[in-house]
């Protein structure tokens, strides 16, 4: 080969080689950062992962819009836990893998969050769970794992703290379903409630499956209360909730620890004076043009205005790009580490978000008063109590295991 | 005695008589088809559950009244069960240990339907309710029931009054229950067995298709309600003597009426453990069941 062939030949490996770095370099600028979304499309709580799904998707749409992350589009890879922890823990460790996903989030059920919360700290992958509220998904030594909805047993605080400025002294029943949220919820009532000088004169706890409550409404009617504490799982809270009406029960003396949109409309204009508590709502004072913005596109691409599931599901896509972008990477323990040293709002209702040293959020609630029910197509509330409270102002941890 | 005791006494008593009417009612269609085909129809939970999903989708989204949409799904039901008896059970009529194949073929329906409304109604709602037939409140004395929960006792208790009736004095209602003794029999009676499997099957389904629209009048219901419904209805059906209605019947009123009694002295879910607690000791004694054919 001639000396002049060999230059060539050498001249177009260089610039081949230069080609190809420079493709390769822009496809990387290019490529998606991929978040695992592990949620409940099917099973009994495919209802509140669709839902949440569905506020997903408007906001990380918006970022992507906008120009992404780091110039980069934000991806979440959504899979399907069925319900299922087995599937949980299968499909968190499927995108660790083999979508080598830089975060992990999803879960709105605790049992799945649970699930999902031994991998990522076992792996040492951020997991950022929008909504589930069992505590222990930040007990202390948790590193990994942040945890946007407050913890239900400060729900139970926040409820005593409520009705203590109401009516102190007062007379209150509870009436709750056997399940992992509502044993959080009134194990922290019970803690607060004689510290705030509440009597509580009736405690009544309903098996998973239970259809009726006629027997303990009448029960509860006779130890003539001042309020009464309504939290059932599913269709159960409306039972309670009416069969408590039926009975001469106030809508005023009611209170629900959370209300979703269908709640609402489930419990209807006979619950009109009821209280509630919630997260978010679209009677919050606090709301912001971009929270009003959130409500309304979400009403019309729905069917119903969103509650506080959509919400933190929706300020999810926010938190992981304020992360990342703070983080200037998507190493994972930088991306930790940015979100562990986050101070931020969230863009619908202007409510902190600060995760202290396990990833619990300072903690917040609202009570509303439903005001109105427009038969399965909106409600008008308002709001009557706001209250901050630090996460372990309870012994939260050692309240529930 | 005092207003408040009387309270308590008039709830269980109303309690106790329309949850132990919808599950006898259930527990009736599920011995009828099982006593008369040997079909342990293990999804009579999902057609319970369908029957309240699909009178909810009427009121709801084409805003049918209660009443409308309860009548309509009955004749629905009444279709589907004889389409269903068309097109897949009457194939295995003559199948030895038919029971066994139809245990897997009602297994494999209880998947598919339940896959279905995990995939639709699932994403819709985590709750459903039907709006009441009759609005406002009636007072026994100090107890205030619902006028829909009274309607609901009335036509609960009507039409099982209406089953014993139909069983004891109407040709077919003896026709059915000459086969529940005793197929080979009938048969030589000239009872149409093959028609006569037709009719329970088809009269079976139907009541557990009332079985769930009167479930939805009386209470506010999610998907879970099929699994319960049917674990409840297989029990009563088996501490009740498999095949006897009125062992459906009677069973069913003890588990209302223990639900309800327990639970005032108990909790709520001492009063579950404690009815089947009571069941396991009738089964000690009775293994065949309380009113064996």
């Amino acid at each position: 080969m001639s000396r002049r062939t060999m230059s060539l030949t050498a001249g177009c490996a260089v610039m081949g080689a230069l080609v190809l770095c420079s493709t390769s370099a822009l496809a990387q600028a290019g490529a998606p950062i991929k978040v695992g979304f592990v949620t409940e499309l099917t099973g009994s709580w495919a209802f509140f992962g669709n839902s949440c799904v569905a506020g997903l998707k408007m906001a990380s749409d918006e970022i992507n819009k906008a120009g992404g992350v780091l110039k980069r589009p934000l991806e979440f890879v959504i899979r399907d836990n069925q319900t299922n922890s087995s599937q949980a823990l299968a499909s968190a460790r499927n995108l660790d893998i083999n979508d080598k996903v830089v975060a992990l989030s999803g879960p709105t059920n605790s049992d799945m969050s649970l699930a999902v919360y031994g991998y990522a700290e076992q792996e040492k992958l951020p997991y950022l769970v929008p909504v589930a509220a069992f505590p222990d998904l930040t007990k202390p030594g948790t590193r990994y794992t942040f945890r946007i909805e407050p913890d239900a047993a400060g729900w139970g605080y926040a409820i005593a703290k409520y009705i203590e400025q109401r009516k102190p002294g007062a007379k209150v029943a509870m009436m709750h379903s056997d399940a992992a949220l509502m044993r959080a919820i009134t194990a922290g009532f019970r803690y607060q409630a004689p510290r705030s000088k509440l009597n509580i004169v009736a405690d009544i706890l309903f098996p998973q499956g239970a259809s009726d409550a006629t027997v303990q409404a009448a029960q509860v009617k006779s130890a003539n209360p001042d309020y009464v504490i309504v939290s059932g799982a599913g269709a159960f809270d409306n039972v309670m909730t009416n069969q408590l009406l039926d009975m001469g029960i106030k809508p005023g003396q009611i209170i629900h620890p959370f209300g979703i949109t269908t709640q609402v409309f489930g419990w209807g204009s006979r619950s009109v004076g009821s209280i509630y508590g919630t997260f978010f709502d679209q009677g919050l004072d606090s709301l912001t043009k971009e929270g009003k913005n959130f409500i309304s596109r979400f009403d019309a691409a729905n069917g119903r205005p969103p509650s506080y599931v959509e919400n933190y599901c929706y300020v999810t896509p926010y938190i992981f790009k304020e992360a990342i972008e703070a983080a200037g990477s998507v190493d994972r323990e930088q991306l930790r580490n940015a979100l562990s040293r986050l101070n931020t709002k969230e863009s619908t209702s202007g409510i902190p978000i600060v995760f202290d040293k396990n990833g619990a959020r300072k903690e917040y609630m609202y009570f509303m008063e439903l005001e109105s029910v427009n038969g399965k197509r909106n409600y008008q509330s308002k709001q009557r109590f706001y209250i901050e409270w630090d996460p372990e102002v309870i012994p939260v941890y050692e309240l529930v295991k | 005695m005092s207003d408040a005791n009387l309270l308590i006494l008039l709830s269980t008593l109303s309690t106790g008589l329309i949850l132990g009417a919808i599950f006898s009612l259930v527990a009736a269609g599920v011995t009828i088809v099982y006593g008369c085909v040997w079909l342990p129809n293990t999804s009579n939970g999902q057609f319970f559950l369908l029957a309240a999903l699909v009178a909810w989708s009427f009121t709801s989204s084409m805003g049918w009244s209660s009443l409308a949409a309860s009548i309509a799904v009955l004749l629905l039901g009444l279709l589907l069960a004889m389409l269903l008896e068309l097109v897949l059970i009457r194939r295995l009529y003559d199948t030895p240990n038919r029971n066994i194949a139809y245990f897997v073929v009602t297994l494999g329906l209880t998947q598919i339907m339940s896959g279905i409304f995990s995939l639709t109604y699932a994403k819709w709602s985590d709750q459903f309710s039907l709006p009441p037939i009759i609005e406002g409140l009636t007072m026994l004395g100090p107890f205030p029931i619902s006028n829909n929960r009274l309607l609901v006792m009335a036509v609960s208790l009507g039409v099982l009054a209406l089953l014993f009736t139909l069983l004891r004095y109407h040709p077919y209602g003896r026709a059915l229950r000459a086969v529940f003794q005793n197929r080979e029999a009938a048969a030589l009676r000239g009872v149409n067995v093959t028609a006569i499997y037709k009719l329970s099957f088809v009269l079976g389904s139907s009541i557990i298709f009332l079985g769930g629209i009167l479930f939805a009048l009386a209470y506010s219901f999610d998907l879970t309600v099929a699994w319960t419904m049917s674990i409840t209805a297989f029990a009563i059906m088996i501490i009740g003597g498999p095949g006897s209605v009125l062992g459906a019947l009677v069973v069913g009123m003890i588990f209302g009426f223990t639900q309800a009694i327990v639970s005032i002295f108990a909790s709520p879910t001492a009063a579950t453990f404690s009815y089947l607690g009571a069941m396991l000791v009738m089964l000690l004694f009775r293994p065949n069941g309380l009113f064996k054919r």
